[in-house]
């Protein structure tokens, strides 16, 4: 066993994430999630930063690092603004299908705007009839004389309004008579698409999720990802390592917030004359609260490391997921009570981390589905 | 004997009025010391012989003059050689510099010529029982503070910021000036040239000597606030200030409205602040007001331990409440 | 043209932490544990004022910093921000520097660089606050030098127009390279720092120079090469009475004007059939 440490790249890069943050991210992030505003204005900026292509390739407008890094990145912008970290990790997330599954072409197109932050990227699969049922979705693509012909409707869609998106669609059947999916990019602006309505939701505001509208939208043949039938591989992969993956550093950030909040607070409210963080009662929920946090982190990075050593690494992306979005309910719960009455107060951002952290359990598949893909995967590989 | 130097800063046609705080300063300082001590100034610049009067009511037993066209704007590459060889001629014990911004600049050069040491900002000056100076100066923010001793090498220099020293009553006096002949400087050739120099004027009662001082901080959270601050100082014959912050976000006007270790320091009669949370670095530069009021929502905010009298109150209220009462 | 600059930046304690800075009663030392170091806030803009140069005139960029071992950390932010190549002054013979020995050293280091251009500093580090390196600095390398700077023009290869900010108002000057500049904050915005720059920063050079390196007279470094000496330390105890006033908005006005008026400030009475009053106050 190796010890585990970040290297002093990884350590620089959190420092300048941080700072970036603090200056741009932290004194709005209250205001965002009030009026359910979307900062796209710093997508060029974290472009700047080469936040938006952590894990490209520098041939394609990136920093060309890895996971770890992506996963450095969102949890310092989700340490004050989850609702930001989202639409982040939503970014990224269309952008891995498009460098794992295009042509040289199609990542010579695409992803030089998309680091840049001067376009954003997103992916759509869940359907109204379900979001892990892949296989039964109902949206279709036809090709139709050199064109494919997209129709169907997306929901629950984070980044709906993005420029660049990718989505799947029902191609056909295979000859056991399952639907094949493929996958495919579409234009902001292509005739017959676009945004439908728009969630209000209860968490992670500041990030746009609604409908995407699909209505006899025509895309050129060599818009498809991979080919027909590559569709259930490529939005699995997607969600499965760089969506939960993000989900999980969105919960390892809100997990810092309430460590940080916490200690902020035990320290410098005073009741009978001396601050409650010596108080042994609040002495315990700090140490649950830090406890939470360093484990959900140790999963987050130790699944991330594993992807970035190329190995498989689903099932602990799975465990990350599961782990640090409950953790981030019931730390950011803690956190409340620790606080009292002050808690539930709005000046305070615990109650937008509850918020947060609580819309962060469907994304990326529910805790129940974590559950399934954990114990599926356990009851495999401990078989005696 | 021993002597003890005040640097008087004069630009624009006006001495800076530390140089009276610094040397009121100056004769407690010899005082301390045993023997014969005298108190001097050292005046630079084009036609300020006019300033040499003031200098001896408030102390300078002495005022060294240099007087020439080519000093009316302060430039370090005239000004430092002149001090330097007055120093080495003279040989002061002690040399006291105003930390304005040009006090911040030529006061470290000349001590650089001179292989001497400057305690920079400080806040309190003492002689010792070995009869040496002992500077206070902060560091981090104000939070800690430390004496700074200059053994070895003289003159033991300090800088010290405008409003820390209290100015005394003048005496009537004649002035006792010793000319330098500073007939062969010449700006012509030197590498560095200054073009010019620019002041705003002042509106209302300048903030070091505003009798009443209403202070804002990050909390006031507006532009509008601001003014109401404005508006209450003018109403009172006093001035608005603020912290780093409202500076930072375009409030304020700008820094000569700042109070702190990087701003002015600032003793009123009394203070009222207004969404100041309390940062050591603010504190340090209005701790000697006469009457600390502070007006912050949060109750546990820092700065209510350093205030006469406080209010967990919604500092738009209180201010409107005031601004209705008063006007 | 192309200029070859020098940056010198300080590492030092995060002043976001500096209300949590103490003197341990026992060791009488001030104990600043778990306060990261930074590299000084205004020594950034002095960074960022060198790669605008670079940017617009070509040439290089050098930071110097003179620091423990441990600072090649800050050089590498700096390295990653843009610069091209960093030293570090390091030596157990530098440790207890007052500014003269300092800046003396820094100038060493400069010195042993060969040629420069124009060296940046930050107006003044945020731990000691003496604001006397850069000016120092100047003085041994024997440039001109200005301190408080916030606006920079180049004019030619061999001048710049500066402006300094001095009380209400600034100072405009022509300065001659080579030359020394002592930046204020108000002078540029530093930029953050990339993923992109902590890449190409691994292959940027960190040389580190100890005392045997430069020709440097012994008797001018650290703590025998300075005048100053440090005595007694403590902190300021500030503390006062903080009586908390309650009420409406409106009672607390009304106490804080009758405080006011207790410490001697002149408030006007109000108007209404009150002037006799009002006049002998006013």
């Amino acid at each position: 066993m190796q010890f585990f440490e970040f290297t002093e790249d990884q350590e620089l890069l959190r420092k300048a994430v941080r700072e970036f943050a603090e200056a741009e991210v932290a004194p709005k992030a209250a205001e965002w999630d009030e009026k359910d505003y979307c900062p796209m204005e710093l997508f060029p900026m974290m472009g700047e930063l080469g936040i938006n292509g952590i894990f490209t390739p520098e041939e394609y407008g990136g920093a060309g690092m890895g996971h770890v890094e992506r996963a450095i990145c969102i949890e310092e912008i989700s340490r004050y603004s989850a609702g930001l970290g989202i639409a982040l990790m939503t970014h990224h997330l269309g952008m891995s299908s498009i460098l794992d599954f295009g042509t040289e072409e199609q990542k010579k197109k695409y992803l030089p705007e998309l680091c840049a932050g001067t376009k954003l990227c997103g992916l759509a699969v869940t359907e109204p009839g379900g979001g892990s049922d892949f296989s039964g979705q109902k949206t279709t693509a036809e090709l139709v004389d050199g064109q494919w012909v997209l129709n169907g409707r997306k929901c629950f869609i984070t980044n709906h309004h993005a420029d660049v998106n990718v989505i799947t669609a029902v191609t056909g059947v295979d000859e056991r008579g399952r639907n094949q999916l493929g996958a495919f990019i579409v234009e902001k602006g292509t005739p017959g698409f676009g945004p439908g309505r728009k969630e209000n939701k209860l968490g992670l505001r500041g990030s746009v999720t609604g409908d995407v509208i699909l209505n006899e939208v025509k895309i050129p043949e060599g818009n498809i990802l991979g080919k027909a039938g590559d569709g259930g591989k490529i939005g699995m992969a997607a969600i499965g390592e760089v969506g939960r993956a993000g989900m999980s550093a969105i919960c390892v950030g809100i997990l810092r917030g309430c460590v940080e909040e916490a200690v902020k607070f035990a320290n410098e409210r005073i009741v009978y004359g001396k601050p409650i963080s010596k108080l042994q009662a609040v002495q315990f929920e700090i140490a649950n609260i830090r406890t939470e946090y360093e484990a959900a982190k140790m999963l987050l990075y130790y699944a991330a490391g594993k992807k970035d050593a190329k190995l498989p690494a689903t099932p602990d992306f799975a465990i990350a997921k599961y782990y640090s979005t409950e953790a981030a309910v019931r730390a950011s719960k803690r956190t409340m009570d620790l606080m009292g009455g002050y808690g539930i107060i709005n000046e305070y951002p615990v109650g937008r981390f509850l918020r947060d952290a609580l819309a962060s359990i469907p994304s990326g598949g529910t805790s129940h589905i974590q559950q399934l893909i954990i114990a599926g995967n356990t009851l495999s590989a401990f078989k005696a | 004997m021993k002597k003890i130097w005040v640097f008087a800063e004069y630009v624009n046609c006006t001495l800076d009025r530390v140089a009276l705080e610094l040397l009121t300063k100056a004769k407690e300082l010899a005082a301390g010391l045993s023997g014969e001590t005298e108190v001097a100034a050292v005046l630079l610049g084009s036609r300020a012989r006019s300033a040499c009067k003031v200098l001896a009511e408030y102390g300078a037993e002495k005022i060294y003059l240099a007087e020439s066209e080519e000093l009316g704007l302060y430039n370090p590459m005239l000004y430092a050689p002149i001090i330097t060889n007055l120093v080495k001629r003279e040989d002061p014990d002690i040399f006291l510099f105003g930390a304005t911004a040009i006090g911040s600049e030529l006061g470290p050069t000349v001590a650089a010529q001179l292989k001497t040491g400057v305690a920079a900002h400080c806040v309190d000056l003492r002689i010792n029982e070995k009869e040496q100076l002992v500077a206070n100066v902060p560091s981090f923010g104000g939070k800690i503070l430390g004496e700074i001793l200059c053994p070895d090498t003289r003159p033991q220099m300090a800088s010290v910021k405008p409003g820390i020293f209290v100015q005394g009553e003048p005496e009537e006096k004649e002035p006792n000036i010793i000319e330098e002949d500073v007939r062969g400087i010449k700006t012509e050739g030197l590498p560095l040239k200054a073009i010019t120099l620019e002041k705003k004027e002042i509106v209302g009662v300048p903030l070091e000597k505003a009798e009443i001082v209403f202070c804002g901080g990050y909390g006031l959270g507006c532009k509008e606030n601001w003014e109401k601050l404005e508006k209450l100082a003018t109403m009172l014959g006093g001035a608005a200030a603020c912290t780093r912050p409202v500076v930072d976000e375009g409030w304020a006007p700008g820094e000569h409205v700042m109070v702190g270790t990087s701003g002015k320091s600032i003793r009123p009669k009394a203070y009222v602040g207004f969404g100041i949370s309390g940062a050591t670095h603010h504190i340090c530069g209005m701790k000697d007001s006469g009457l600390i009021i502070s007006i912050n929502k949060d109750d546990k905010a820092a700065v209510f331990e350093v205030s006469d009298a406080g209010a967990a109150a919604d500092l738009n209220k209180v201010l409107d409440q005031l601004i209705a009462k008063l006007s | 043209m192309a200029l070859k600059i020098v940056v010198c930046i300080k590492p030092v304690p995060d002043p976001d932490y500096y209300d949590k800075v103490s003197i341990d009663p026992v060791t009488k030392r001030i104990t600043r544990e778990g306060i990261p170091t930074i590299i000084n806030p205004v020594d950034k803009n002095g960074i960022e004022a060198a790669l605008k140069l670079k940017a617009q005139y070509g040439g290089k960029v050098t930071v110097l910093t003179m620091a423990p071992p441990n600072a090649t950390e800050n050089l590498k932010e700096a390295l990653a921000m843009g610069a091209d190549e960093a030293v570090l002054l390091s030596d157990r013979a530098f440790g207890g520097a007052d500014t003269l020995a300092t800046s003396y050293t820094l100038a060493k280091g400069i010195e042993k660089l060969e040629e420069y251009d124009i060296i940046f500093c930050g107006t003044e580090s945020a731990d000691g606050a003496t604001a006397q390196v850069s000016s120092q600095l100047g003085e041994w390398l024997g440039i001109p030098h200005l301190w408080n700077v916030y606006n920079i023009e180049a004019q030619s290869e061999e001048s710049f127009k500066v402006k300094t900010k001095v009380e209400n108002g600034f100072m405009e000057w022509e300065i001659k390279l080579p030359c020394l500049l002592g930046v204020a904050r108000e002078l540029n915005k530093p930029r953050f720092i990339s993923a992109m720059g902590i890449i190409k920063a691994k292959n940027k050079p960190v040389t580190v120079w100890g005392k045997e390196d430069l020709e440097a007279e012994e008797e001018r470094l650290g703590l025998g090469g300075s005048p100053t000496k440090a005595g007694a330390i403590f902190t300021p105890d500030l503390k006062r009475k903080g009586e908390m006033l309650t009420g409406t908005a409106e009672e607390i006005a009304e106490t804080i004007i009758e405080k006011l008026r207790a410490a001697g400030v002149n408030i006007p009475t109000k108007g209404e059939g009150c002037s006799i009053e009002g006049g002998a106050q006013g």
